[in-house]
C-alpha cells in the first residue's frame, strides 16, 4: 500500500533546476556571439599545402580523399570545405583564426562533419547527448587517417575511455562477452544519437530482444516485469549474481514476491524415502525446506520470461511459470 | 545485391594506383581450468591444451576502391571475420561471421531434498530431485552472420537503398527442469537440444528532398525453435504418505499422471515499418519517426502491436546557447486470451469452481516521454546544461487490483557542467533526479498485508472454508521496490599532458529511495570511483590501466512467510 505522494525535498530539487536552466537560459541570451573573421576569405588547398605539407600529401589517401575523389574535381573537397575560409588564418598564423575540428563543440562549427554526413544512424547526432555533453567528432575520430575506419582506436577500448565503470562491468563473473571480442558497444548503442539512452532501438526491450528474441513473446502467461523493462532484473554490461542479474536469486524475487510458505517447515534429520517412490531415497535436514525454498526460485519457475503452457495447479490459474 | 556489389566492385578496381597491406599473427593460447569450475571460462572453454590461433587482415585500395577482409580464428568453435568494401560513396557493403561457445549453468539440484517433520514422525511434504542425465556437459554454440549494402541509387536526391540481413543460430545442449507436484515435489533435470534460429531482414529507401531526409524502412524478424519438444512425466496426484485421495487430489490438476511437453519456444514473427524525417525546420533541426510493429506468436495466434513516434527538435538561441526539446511515445496492444481450464473439483461431491480467466496483458500501455534541454557556452572553457522531462505510463491491464493508480509519472531534472582547457585538461560534473509517482508495482506479490480482515475477500462461493491460496489472495498485499527519489552524480577528470598520455579519475554515485511505502523503505546506493591511465607511446601501441571500486547496497523488503499452508 502506497501513502500519497509527499516530497517536499523532491519538489525543491526541481525548483532548483528550474532555476538552473532560467539562469542558463539568461546567461545564454546575453553571451555575445564569438564570430569568426567575417573578411576571411577562400584561399585553396596550394596555400594550406604551403605549411601543412604532411597533411596535404596523403589526403588523397584519406576516406575523405577517397570519397570526394578527382572525377568529381567540379565539387572535391577542399581543406577549407571542413576548416573554413583561411586567409585571416594565414595572414595572422593565428590557430584561433581557423576552425579546427580538435577543438570544436556544440555550437556552429560542430555542424561541418553532420552537413553531409547524413544517414540514420547520425540522424540523432545534434539532439544527441554524446553531443549535449559536449563530445565532439574527433574526441572520437581521427580526420586524416588512412584508415577505412577512422575512429582514433578500436572500441571497446574506445568507449572505456570515458566509461570505465564498464569496462570493469565487462569483467564481472557474468558479462556479455565483449572482453572476449564477441560483441562490440556498438552492436547495442549508437555513439552518434539513436533514442534518448543512445541505445540503437528506441526501447530497451526492442534491443534486448533483437538478440534475445525468444523471449519476447508475446506469451500465454506473462511476468509483467519482463514487460516493463528488461533492466528490473538485469545489468547489461556485468554483474556478480549469473545471467547478468542484478541482484543473486532468491533476494531478486523475494523483493516482490512472497516466499513459498514450506520454507517454514521443520524436516525430518536423516535419510528418507518416499513412501510411494522407493527410488527416490534422499537426505533431510532439520532446515532442509529453507534450502529447498530459498536457494534458486527459477529451478521450478524456469520460464521466467513467458510460456505458452500452463503450469499444473488449476487454483493458480496455470500462472506458475513451471512449464 | 551483395553479389552485384562484389563484382561491380572488382571491376573498377582494375584502372587505379593500387596499394596492398597484409598483415598475419600466428601464435597459440593454453587454457586450463582445473580445480575451476566451467562457468569461470564461460566463453573460453577450448580444450585444457595449448591451441594454435590466427589473425589476419588484407587491406586493398585501387583509386576510389577500397577493401578489407579481417579474420580470428580462436579454436573450431571461436571464428570471426569480416568482408567490406566500398566504392567511395557509391556502393558500400559488408558480410560478416562470428561464433562463440558459451558454458550453460548446470544445477545439480542438490538443495531440493526434504521431508516434513511433524512432531517427531515424518510428514506428507517431501521434496526430491533427480538427475536423468547426470554428467552431461551443456554449452551452447552461438552462430552469428550478415550483411549490409547501401547503393547510392541517383546522386540527384541523394537517393539510396539499403538491406540488411542477419541471421543468428544458437545449437547445443541445455539443462531443462521440469517440476512435478502431485504427490510429493520433485524435480527432475534432463538435457534437451537447443535448435534455436532468429533470421532478421531489412530494407530501406532514403531520399532528400529540398533540406529534408526522408526514409522508410521495413523490418522482418522470424524466430524458430527446431529442437524437439522437451517431455517429462508427472506424477499422478494423490496423498504423497498413504497413496489415497487420487481423485480428489487430481481434480485440482490442470494435468497429472502424464508425460507433457514443457520449456518449449513459441515460433514467432516480426513485421515493422518505420518512416523519419530529418531536416532543417525554421532555424532549427527537426529529427521525427513513426513505427508500427506487430509481434506474432504463432503457436498460439497470440499476437501484440506497436505504435510508436518520436520528434526532435534543436534550435540556437543565439552562437552559445541551444534548446532541444524530445517527445517520443508508444502505445503497446496485445490481444487477449482466454485462458480456460479444467474446473476446479470436477467430478468430486460438493462444490466446484471456475478460475477460467482472459488473459489481459501487462504490457498494454501508452508511455509519453517529453524533455527540454537547454545548453549554454558560458565562454570558451565552460559549457552548461539544463534538462527537464517527464514520462508517463499509463497501464491498461496492470496486474494490480482496480482502484489502484495505474498510471506511472516520473519527472526527471538534470544539470551538468563541463569545464574544457584546451586538449590538455578536461572536467565534467552531472546531477540527475527523478521524482516518481506510482511505480511499477508487483500486484498482490508479497507481504501479509497488516490489519487485512480475513473475513472478507477472493473466496469463491460456495466453498465453506479457505484454501491456502485463498488466504494468500487475502493476506498478500502490492509491493514495489522501485523507487520514488532518485539522484545521480557523475564527476570525471581528464588530464592529457601530450598526444601520448591521459589520466581519468571519476566518481559516480547514486541513491535511490522509495518512502511512500507504509513498511520498510527501500533504498539503494552505488558508489564507484575510478581511475585509468592510458599511454600511447606510438599510433600502433596503446597500453590501458585502470581501477574501478565499486559498492553497492541494497535494503528493501522480503517476505517471510508466516503460516505452514
Amino acid at each position: 500500500m502506497k501513502k500519497p505522494m509527499q516530497n517536499p525535498a523532491g519538489h525543491a530539487a526541481v525548483l532548483r533546476i528550474m532555476l538552473f536552466m532560467s539562469m542558463i537560459l539568461l546567461l545564454g541570451l546575453a553571451s555575445s556571439a564569438n564570430q569568426p573573421p567575417s573578411n576571411a576569405v577562400l584561399v585553396g588547398n596550394e596555400t594550406c599545402a604551403d605549411c601543412h605539407s604532411e597533411v596535404s600529401e596523403s589526403f588523397h589517401k584519406t576516406m575523405h580523399g577517397l570519397a570526394y575523389g578527382a572525377d568529381r574535381s567540379d565539387w572535391s573537397m577542399t581543406c577549407e570545405s571542413c576548416h573554413g575560409p583561411g586567409s585571416a588564418h594565414v595572414e595572422e598564423a593565428d590557430p584561433e583564426l581557423i576552425i579546427n575540428p580538435a577543438k570544436t563543440d556544440q555550437f556552429g562549427d560542430a555542424q561541418t562533419c553532420v552537413n553531409c554526413h547524413k544517414s540514420e544512424s547520425l540522424d540523432g547526432w545534434e539532439f544527441s547527448h554524446h553531443n549535449s555533453a559536449d563530445v565532439n567528432c574527433s574526441g572520437c575520430h581521427s580526420i586524416h587517417t588512412e584508415k577505412e575506419q577512422i575512429v582514433k582506436k578500436a572500441t571497446p577500448e574506445l568507449c572505456y575511455d570515458c566509461h570505465s565503470e564498464v569496462r570493469a562491468a565487462s569483467f564481472m563473473p557474468s558479462h556479455h562477452p565483449i572482453a572476449e571480442g564477441k560483441i562490440d558497444c556498438q552492436d547495442c548503442h549508437n555513439p552518434h544519437g539513436g533514442s534518448l539512452s543512445l541505445t540503437s532501438e528506441d526501447t530497451g526491450r526492442e534491443l534486448c530482444f533483437s538478440c534475445h528474441a525468444e523471449k519476447e513473446g508475446p506469451f500465454v502467461y506473462e511476468h509483467a516485469p519482463v514487460n516493463e523493462d528488461c533492466m528490473g532484473c538485469h545489468t547489461p554490461h556485468g554483474s556478480v549474481a549469473d545471467n547478468l542479474l542484478i541482484q543473486a536469486e532468491p533476494g531478486l524475487c523475494l523483493n516482490c514476491h512472497a516466499m513459498h510458505f514450506h520454507a517454514t517447515v521443520e524436516g525430518v534429520e536423516g535419510e528418507f524415502t518416499p513412501p510411494l517412490a522407493p527410488d527416490r531415497t534422499s537426505i533431510s535436514t532439520s532446515d532442509a525446506w529453507k534450502r529447498g525454498m530459498l536457494t534458486k526460485c527459477t529451478q521450478c519457475h524456469t520460464e521466467i520470461h513467458g510460456t505458452d503452457m500452463p503450469s499444473q495447479s488449476i487454483s493458480t490459474g496455470g500462472t506458475a511459470l513451471t512449464r | 545485391m551483395m553479389v552485384f556489389i562484389l563484382s561491380f566492385a572488382l571491376v573498377t578496381a582494375q584502372e587505379n594506383e593500387v596499394t596492398k597491406e597484409y598483415t598475419l599473427w600466428i601464435g597459440g593460447h593454453y587454457t586450463d581450468f582445473t580445480d575451476f569450475s566451467k562457468k569461470v571460462g564461460e566463453y573460453d572453454l577450448g580444450d585444457e591444451d595449448a591451441l594454435p590461433e590466427l589473425k589476419g587482415s588484407y587491406r586493398f585500395r585501387s583509386g576510389e576502391y577500397l577493401l578489407n577482409i579481417d579474420g580470428h580464428y580462436y579454436d573450431k568453435n571461436n571464428i570471426s571475420g569480416r568482408y567490406s568494401q566500398r566504392w567511395a560513396d557509391r556502393i558500400k557493403g559488408d558480410i560478416y561471421y562470428r561464433s562463440l561457445v558459451r558454458q550453460e549453468e548446470q544445477d545439480l539440484l542438490g538443495n531440493l531434498s526434504a521431508r516434513e517433520l511433524i512432531g517427531e514422525n515424518p510428514g506428507g511434504k517431501i521434496l526430491t530431485h533427480e538427475l536423468l542425465d547426470e554428467g552431461a556437459d551443456y554449452n551452447t554454440h552461438r552462430r552469428e552472420f550478415g550483411g549490409n549494402a547501401e547503393v547510392l541509387i541517383s546522386r540527384k536526391n541523394n537517393v539510396r537503398m539499403m538491406a540488411a540481413h542477419r541471421s543468428i543460430l544458437k545449437t547445443g545442449d541445455e539443462q531443462k527442469i521440469a517440476n512435478s507436484h502431485c504427490f510429493s515435489c520433485h524435480v527432475t533435470s534432463k538435457s534437451a537440444e537447443v535448435d534455436k534460429r532468429t533470421d532478421e531482414f531489412e530494407v530501406g529507401l532514403q531520399a532528400d528532398v529540398n533540406d529534408f531526409t526522408f526514409a522508410y524502412k521495413f523490418g522482418y524478424r522470424y524466430f524458430q525453435s527446431r529442437a524437439n519438444n522437451a517431455s517429462a512425466y508427472y506424477d499422478a496426484a494423490v496423498h504423497p504418505v498413504n497413496g489415497g485421495s487420487g481423485a480428489e487430489f487430481g481434480s485440482r490438476q490442470v494435468f497429472n499422471d502424464t508425460t507433457v511437453v514443457f520449456g518449449t519456444y513459441p515460433e514467432t514473427r516480426k513485421f515493422s515499418h518505420k518512416v523519419r524525417a530529418k531536416g532543417k525546420l525554421g532555424k532549427g533541426s527537426f529529427s521525427g519517426s513513426l513505427g508500427y510493429s506487430t509481434t506474432e506468436n504463432l503457436n498460439t495466434d497470440v499476437a501484440s502491436t506497436a505504435w510508436s513516434g518520436a520528434a526532435l527538435y534543436a534550435i540556437p538561441l543565439n552562437s552559445k546557447t541551444r534548446a532541444i526539446a524530445r517527445v517520443a511515445g508508444v502505445r503497446y496492444k496485445t490481444d487477449d486470451p482466454f485462458i480456460d481450464l479444467p474446473t476446479f473439483r470436477d467430478g468430486r461431491p460438493g462444490p466446484t469452481y471456475s478460475f477460467d480467466f482472459t488473459r489481459y496483458s501487462s504490457l498494454d500501455r501508452n508511455d509519453f516521454k517529453g524533455s527540454l534541454e537547454i545548453i549554454s557556452r558560458l565562454n570558451r572553457t565552460t559549457t552548461v546544461s539544463g534538462l527537464l522531462g517527464y514520462n508517463m505510463i499509463d497501464r491498461h491491464d496492470y496486474p494490480v487490483p482496480d482502484g489502484d493508480d495505474q498510471t506511472t509519472g516520473k519527472l526527471f531534472a538534470q544539470a551538468r557542467v563541463k569545464y574544457r582547457k584546451g586538449l590538455k585538461f578536461s572536467a565534467r560534473a552531472k546531477y540527475r533526479m527523478e521524482m516518481i509517482s506510482d511505480p511499477f508495482t508487483s500486484g498482490r506479490g508479497l507481504f501479509e498485508a497488516s490489519g487485512r480482515d480475513a473475513g472478507v475477500g477472493p473466496i469463491p462461493e460456495p466453498f465453506s472454508f479457505i484454501f491456502y491460496w485463498q488466504r494468500e489472495a487475502l493476506r498478500y498485499q502490492d509491493i514495489t521496490i522501485y523507487p520514488t527519489d532518485v539522484h545521480d552524480f557523475d564527476f570525471g577528470l581528464t588530464y592529457r599532458p601530450d598526444n601520448k598520455m591521459s589520466v581519468n579519475f571519476g566518481l559516480k554515485a547514486k541513491f535511490d529511495k522509495n518512502g511512500d511505502l507504509d513498511s520498510l523503505d527501500v533504498e539503494h546506493s552505488m558508489y564507484q570511483p575510478n581511475l585509468a591511465l592510458t599511454l600511447t607511446p606510438d599510433p600502433k601501441w596503446s597500453m590501458s590501466a585502470g581501477y574501478t571500486f565499486g559498492h553497492y547496497k541494497s535494503r528493501g523488503p522480503v517476505a517471510v512467510a508466516l503460516f505452514d499452508g
